[in-house]
């Protein structure tokens, strides 16, 4: 069992590239293959994060060279954790997606299925390379197989995936250009090693340098607020099948490449660490209020998560900033604990989406009537949103609300709570249109009976998982906060 | 004084030229309206951190790196490494350009232009 | 303003820009950090470990074969990319047009690829051309070269025998949905290389451990072969994807003006 982290590539990777010779003897062979090495990917990498946590980090290296010659795999618990939240979302968005094949020949469908799996991998990738230029090739698969992903869902589709695609070259550019930088006062690749010479020598500038340009690479990648202009627009158009994957796992792996940067790399010994850290602390707060009152004025449901979205990667990026160990575990359960609300929101808009045809807020009316566990599971996850007790969403606040006392941040406690008020106007509103607003006159796209009508089983497993995470995650905290913890001690402030 | 700054140009004035030509192609992202010219652009941006890269790998008086019997010392090869990672990067830049004309094309088929003005007026048809 | 602003941001970066310059190394020395500290491992233990007297080739394929896996991975994914983006088109009634397209004149004459010779082009120099491939795919790790570069010259071949002649059917011919599957499959070679072994007992891409009876550092150059026929593989097919995605789209897009 050596080679347990790059069997955890290899499965997706195999299966990708098979899957369109596999379609030619089958329509459908491919799409299976590809749903088994997810879910082997799964299963592996929660056997390697019992690993990690019985025997310490994993550090795997290609090739069988020495350490900063050949490339690495480094899995802590943090990224282990990670790297299980992208396979679960990967797995169930995979299931989610079977619904929305049915036209299309067999080279559509086998590629979808190739972009789906190469995108699993490439976040898989950037979640454990310990390298910083196997860093920039798996962003670029990221990016390359999230332009055709959202690419595939039509007329807007391809303006979105257009502009999204300037603007990620844009972001993949200037973080080669930050690389670069460190390349050339380091003249090492590997994370590690890179962090040993940055603290031998004199290289504040140099280092000042390189942390803005990789800090709006990243900033772009992960829709952060300044640059977010990509975001609402790809996540609303983008493919139904793809979309819970793209909104739910895609902007949190550049955040924690950029807790790596911060925290691995650079360290608090770098001079100028709390200026950065007072940057990305406003920029997030800003994100923070303006991603919730912009959602608050939508009408179509994928806008208002896409805009919420902003709002709430700002509390993981909130939480690098006020670098406790508390707030950085709070961030880090954010993550995960948003992965899967943004995921089942997701899931639980398509179920809808996939019996009426409309996201428009304004056709939901009463919809609790057809479909009462859809309406049901929608208001778990947006009441999760919005942070209340025995969800993740409220825990992962309350740490980072702890964390920002610790340190005497008493503004960023106050934007969070400010924030969180703003998020339950627009999930009430949600709420409310399912719930109380007048029956509409909708149209069923698939022939359904009379009474209580729910989405295909293929739909409702991804949601139900996900708001079980939610639940099981609220309920756990203390235990997932334990295991970050092991491998933050080492590198929080 | 002008010493100085022949010295810093001589050693170090090939570091500006290609940040002037990467934000030469950040302007021109910005500033264009054309989608054509924008990915144009961005591929300029491309370029100019393939040569901002393949400065660090130059050594003087240093030869192609490919081993001789009669060369052994490391310093008189130059280093293979920027130009390695680099031979990535370019394929990257050529696969993000495909993608893009290719949606160019999807984009010129459905709006009829590819001008800025005309695709944000032709995305009020669709919801 | 929209073209003034950004200009004012872009000449503050690059003074900025000019004055921090100093950190980085100058050009040419031998002694700054990125020409010293991992490279020379790489210069003096290239030929002895990895049996490759070329040092590029040795970095990609041997050292940093995992990053190159992934950028074949990422070739693999601009031809299937490229042939998914421009799989559906709209229908006429379902397009917008802001202006009036001109009418097309008729050409006069014929088109220029109609007056290469056929009987030079097709014995003679595609040969010469898949020859050279060929010739640059198994020297890659002695002089220069390598799969790139032989994957772009074989797609050539291929191009060059439809630009010629299309109205004839080629010896072999590859329509999208092959083509993109034998990208796939000739990425999967390379992966499977690697995936050799780990079956050997090493790591993944650790060439010492492939299971084949030879010397070790003949493992070295079998490994790098496979792989390098893996990437040609590759980048053929991608090149002919990328040219049967755009073919289609020839006699269709008759509205341009």
């Amino acid at each position: 069992m050596k080679n347990l982290p790059a069997y955890i590539v290899l499965l997706p990777l195999c299966s990708a590239l098979l899957s369109l010779a596999l379609s030619k003897i089958h329509k459908h062979l491919g799409r299976d293959v590809v749903f088994g090495a997810l879910v082997g990917s799964l299963v592996l990498s929660v056997v390697q994060l019992v690993r990690v946590i019985q025997n310490g980090p994993i550090h795997y290296i290609f090739g069988g060279y020495k350490i900063p010659y050949g490339i690495e795999f480094s899995v802590d618990t943090i990224n282990a954790v990670i790297v299980i939240m992208v396979c679960m979302l990967g797995v169930l968005s995979c299931m989610f997606a079977f619904n929305f094949d049915k036209n299309g020949d067999a080279l559509q469908v086998g590629g979808a299925y190739t972009m789906h799996a190469l995108l699993v991998l490439g976040m898989v990738g950037m979640t454990m390379t310990g390298d910083v230029f196997n860093l920039y090739v798996f962003l670029e698969i990221t990016s390359l197989t999230a332009y055709c992903l959202i690419a595939m869902g039509g007329s807007r589709g391809i303006v979105s995936a257009f502009r999204y695609l300037l603007v990620g070259t844009v972001a993949a550019t200037f973080y080669l250009l930050g690389v670069g930088i460190l390349y050339s006062v380091t003249g090492t690749l590997n994370m590690s090693d890179m962090a040993a010479c940055l603290k031998q020598g004199n290289n504040d500038s140099a280092m000042l340098m390189a942390m803005m340009f990789l800090i709006s690479a990243f900033g772009i990648k992960m829709a952060l607020f300044p640059f977010h202009g990509w975001q609402p627009s790809a996540y609303t158009h983008a493919h139904t099948g793809a979309r819970p994957l793209i909104a739910g796992a895609m902007g949190k792996i550049p955040a924690y490449a950029m807790f790596r940067y911060l925290y691995c790399i650079y360290g608090k010994d770098f001079k100028y660490f709390r200026y950065v850290l007072l940057i990305i602390g406003v920029i997030s707060v800003c994100g923070m209020i303006y991603g919730s009152v912009r959602a608050m004025a939508q009408k179509d449901i994928r806008k208002v998560l896409a805009y919420s979205s902003v709002a709430q990667i700002g509390y993981i990026s909130l939480g690098f900033a006020i670098g406790s160990p508390l707030a950085l575990a709070g961030a880090f359960l954010h993550m995960l604990g948003h992965a899967f609300m943004k995921g089942g929101l997701f899931f639980a808009a398509g179920a809808i989406s996939w019996k009426y045809g409309t996201f428009d807020l304004n056709d939901f009316g009463r919809i609790y009537k057809r479909m009462p566990f859809t309406a049901g599971l929608l208001t778990v996850g947006a009441l999760s949103m919005i942070g209340i007790p025995p969800t993740v969403g409220f825990f992962s606040k309350w740490y980072l609300a702890c964390g920002a006392a610790q340190t005497h941040e008493y503004v960023y406690i106050f934007v969070l709570v400010l924030s969180s008020l703003l998020n339950a106007v627009y999930f009430f509103k949600v709420i409310e249109k399912v719930f109380v607003q007048a029956d509409k006159n909708r149209k069923p796209l698939h022939p359904e009976g009379k009474g209580v009508t729910e989405a295909p089983i293929t739909i409702m497993i991804p949601v139900v998982t996900c708001i079980l995470m939610i639940l099981l995650l609220g309920v756990f905290n203390v235990k997932v906060i334990d295991i970050l913890l092991i491998s933050l001690k080492g590198v929080a402030l | 004084m002008m010493t100085q700054i022949e010295t810093i140009l001589a050693g170090k004035g090939i570091y500006f030229l290609t940040l002037l030509l990467l934000t030469l192609g950040l302007y021109g992202i910005i500033v264009s309206r054309n989608y054509m010219k924008k990915l144009i652009c961005m591929n300029i941006m491309q370029v100019a951190v393939i040569f901002f890269f393949l400065c660090f790998a130059q050594k003087n008086s240093g030869t192609i790196p490919v081993a001789m019997k009669h060369i052994v010392h490391a310093v008189e090869y130059i280093n293979p490494l920027p130009h390695g990672l680099m031979l990535t990067a370019i394929v990257v830049s050529l696969g993000t350009t495909g993608v893009g004309l290719a949606l160019l094309t999807r984009i010129k088929e459905k709006y009829g232009s590819i001008e800025e003005k005309d695709i944000i007026e032709g995305e009020k048809q669709f919801r | 303003m929209r073209k003034v602003l950004p200009l004012i941001l872009i000449v503050i970066c690059l003074g900025a820009s000019f004055v921090t310059l100093d950190f980085l190394p100058e050009i040419g020395d031998p002694s700054s950090k990125p020409n010293t500290h991992t490279t020379d491992y790489y210069i003096e233990h290239a030929t002895t470990e990895t049996n490759a007297a070329n040092m590029v080739t040795a970095v990609i394929v041997d050292y940093r074969a995992f990053d190159t896996m992934y950028e074949t991975t990422v070739m693999f994914i601009a031809g299937v990319a490229v042939v998914l983006i421009l799989a559906s088109h709209p229908e006429r009634k379902n397009r917008i047009r802001f202006r009036k397209v001109r009418k097309k004149e008729s050409r006069d004459g014929k088109p220029v690829y109609r007056t290469i010779n056929k009987e030079v082009v097709i014995p003679l120099i595609e040969p010469m051309i898949m020859l050279y491939a060929i010739y640059v795919l198994f020297h890659g790790e002695i002089s220069l070269g390598g799969g790139f570069q032989a994957g772009a010259l074989l797609g050539m071949t291929y191009i060059l025998d439809v630009m010629v002649i299309p109205e004839r059917d080629s010896l072999i011919r590859l329509p999208k949905d092959k083509s993109t599957a034998l990208g796939g499959i000739g990425t999967f070679i390379y992966v499977l290389t690697g995936i050799l072994c780990m079956a050997g007992g090493g790591v993944f891409l650790e060439y010492e451990k492939l299971p084949i009876p030879m010397h070790a550092l003949e493992k070295h150059s079998t490994g790098m072969l496979l792989v390098e026929v893996g990437v040609a593989i590759c980048v053929m097919a991608t090149i002919i994807t990328i040219l049967n995605g755009i073919m289609e789209r020839v006699h269709f897009d008759d509205d341009t003006d």
